[in-house]
């Protein structure tokens, strides 16, 4: 064989930043693209409105006399304990919202990347596949996070202003735990659950589908055993009603339905594990191109 | 001279297909072309090169150190995938930037890194446009382009030059020269000879997973010679033509189209034929429509070497 020319390249002389980590950019790009989506702006300020209403029940809980004139029983309906903040963050609109706004931008999160086959570019650079998942997982935990954590604690700190005293914090000191855990907890779920669905195929429309009829079939098909079997268990498959359980289960209150809440507890971690080994199969068989 | 990229038996199955078969090859810097019909383990020999694959036997190394589940190592290497991978609303701009966000460079950096590799492929103008109203060739040079920005030393670029025009075939070329001259590895994969021709003579054959023959396209042309060119020729006097050639000592035969006008001559010097055309072309003012040689090809050459 000819020899046809001298060594010419030059040693890469840089540093390699061991405390980057490539998740990061992944995930600022997918918060700034789904910003970038059409009607994502309304849909997502409108998911602020039951935020919006809550604080609004805060000071109202605080001004009772000034709105007597609103009927009587208020008193009653705006009690500020921890039923109050589990019904903020069990709200069928609040979770309906995180739908609507992740099938805007978030059913593309995986999806886009089969279709445009941009996964072997991302492998083509010093990323691991956690760095992917853990980059598009924080997309989803972002606006979960925004819809739920976020505005939990601004409705805590308002009690708190309004009634100018520390007593919630004094009656319920574990109720600050219990909102970041269960608001842990609703982050987890959504951001399996939309990963899987953006996972399972390369058009986002179908990952739209699959979003909206997973979660509302789980519950109609839990609905209809229940009516079948009479029994309670058969609502496990419901994940709306084990997101309610264990909510019930995190603030101490009592559950709606005749099932111990860690048992909804447990079905949604092994969903969320499920959900976690499947899209991680998903992402690495792309990149075996046969 | 050192090996940058040293590939150790390598072998790998997509379930009972297979990709590569015991793959053993050092590639030194310059350009180093994979030339195989599809299907012959070149992309799947890229893959693992590109740590995208971890092959079933054998181990890749690149500068020494190895290559699967190794992050550092991609610092210093780019790779441009065959198929088009990018999302079409993007700009140019934004592709690139994008990318270089994974690597953790500053903003700062982010920017003169895209736009130094925009100059290079000669997209600086169209940076702002969406990539869905790139052409072939731009499409191929955002590719290359990306593939460059971090500065690697090592590029693998999967048929760089795939669906396209001559013209974009040859930015791209000249565009793969400079890099060589910087001082780059280049692996490049191709199933058409005269495109590998035009960059590099150093050529690795590869056919069903196998390394066939390496070596400079001497060699490669050496084996071929070894064997009947075949040379259409469509033309009204193409009888004329086959009258007058056929006292050639270098014509091994002769097949007829009359329904074509066309006529296929097989010869071991395809120089020699060549230059006797031309003359008689000037002499007996025949006219000619079309030259082509059914047998110039990829496909065909591995024919020969693996004697079908």
């Amino acid at each position: 064989m000819t020899t046809i020319r001298e060594k010419g390249y030059h040693h890469w002389d840089g540093q390699f930043k061991e405390n980057f980590r490539p998740s990061w950019p992944i995930m600022r790009a997918g918060i700034k693209l789904a910003f970038q989506r059409k009607k994502f702006k309304p849909l997502f300020a409108a998911s602020f409105i039951p935020a919006f209403a809550y604080a609004a029940g805060i000071y109202i809980s605080e001004r009772l006399e000034d709105f007597k004139s609103m009927g009587s029983g208020l008193e009653k309906f705006l009690q500020i304990n921890p039923a109050f903040f589990k019904s903020y963050l069990t709200l069928d609109f609040t979770y309906f919202m995180i739908l609507l706004l992740m099938s805007v931008g978030g059913a593309g999160l995986i999806a886009d990347d089969f279709r445009h086959k941009a996964i072997q570019l991302y492998f083509a650079r010093p990323l691991e596949k956690k760095d992917y998942l853990l980059g598009k997982a924080g997309v989803v935990a972002f606006f979960v996070g925004c819809l739920t954590l976020l505005p939990a604690l601004i409705l805590f700190i308002l009690k708190l202003l309004f009634s100018g005293s520390f007593r919630l914090l004094v009656e319920y000191p574990w109720l600050i735990l219990s909102i970041i855990l269960f608001s842990a907890l609703v982050m987890l779920f959504f951001t399996a659950f939309v990963l899987l669905c953006s996972s399972l195929t390369n058009n986002r429309n179908q990952a739209i589908a699959l979003m909206f009829s997973l979660y509302f079939l789980s519950s109609i098909l839990s609905g209809v055993l229940f009516l079948i079997f009479r029994s309670p268990y058969a609502l496990l498959l419901s994940l709306k009603v084990n997101l309610d359980q264990v909510a019930a289960g995190f603030f101490l209150v009592k559950p709606s339905h005749d099932l111990p809440w860690y048992l909804s507890f447990l079905v949604l971690l092994a969903f969320a594990a499920f959900s976690y080994f499947l899209v991680r199969k998903k992402v690495r068989s792309v990149e075996v191109i046969k | 001279m050192t090996a940058v990229i040293e590939a150790r038996n390598l072998s790998r199955w997509y379930g009972n297909v297979l990709g590569i078969s015991e793959v053993t090859l050092d590639i030194e810097p310059g350009i180093t072309a994979l030339l195989g019909p599809n299907g012959a383990g070149k992309s799947t020999f890229m893959k693992i090169v590109t740590g995208q694959l971890k092959p079933n036997i054998g181990q890749v190394r690149i500068f020494g150190q190895k290559v699967w589940n190794n992050r550092e190592i991609f610092w210093r290497l780019g790779f441009c995938p065959e198929v088009d991978s990018f999302y079409e609303g993007l700009n140019g701009l934004e592709f690139l930037t994008g990318l270089l966000g994974l690597y953790g460079f500053s903003a700062p950096e982010i920017q003169s890194r895209a736009w130094r590799a925009l100059e290079l492929v000669e997209l600086k103008e169209v940076a702002r446009r969406p990539i869905k109203s790139y052409s072939r060739g731009m499409r191929q040079r955002i590719k290359i382009a990306q593939a460059l920005a971090h500065d690697p030393e090592v590029l693998v670029l999967d048929e760089p030059l795939s669906g396209l025009d001559p013209l974009s075939k040859r930015r791209i070329i000249k565009l793969i020269k400079e890099l060589r001259n910087a001082g780059k590895t280049i692996v490049v994969s191709s199933h058409v000879l005269p495109e590998v021709e035009a960059m590099t003579s150093e050529i690795v054959l590869i056919h069903q997973g196998k390394i066939l023959a390496r070596g400079d396209l001497h060699f490669i042309r050496e084996l071929l010679d070894q064997h009947p060119h075949m040379i259409r020729i469509k033309s009204p006097h193409y009888r004329e033509l086959a009258r007058q050639l056929a006292t050639e000592d270098y014509i091994l035969n002769i097949t007829f189209e009359p329904e074509n006008s066309a006529v296929t001559f097989e010869t071991h010097q395809r120089d020699r034929f060549f230059d006797r055309l031309n003359q008689l072309v000037l002499e007996s003012d025949c006219r000619i429509e079309e030259i082509t040689s059914p047998d110039d090809n990829l496909q065909a050459v591995f024919d020969y070497l693996v004697g079908k």
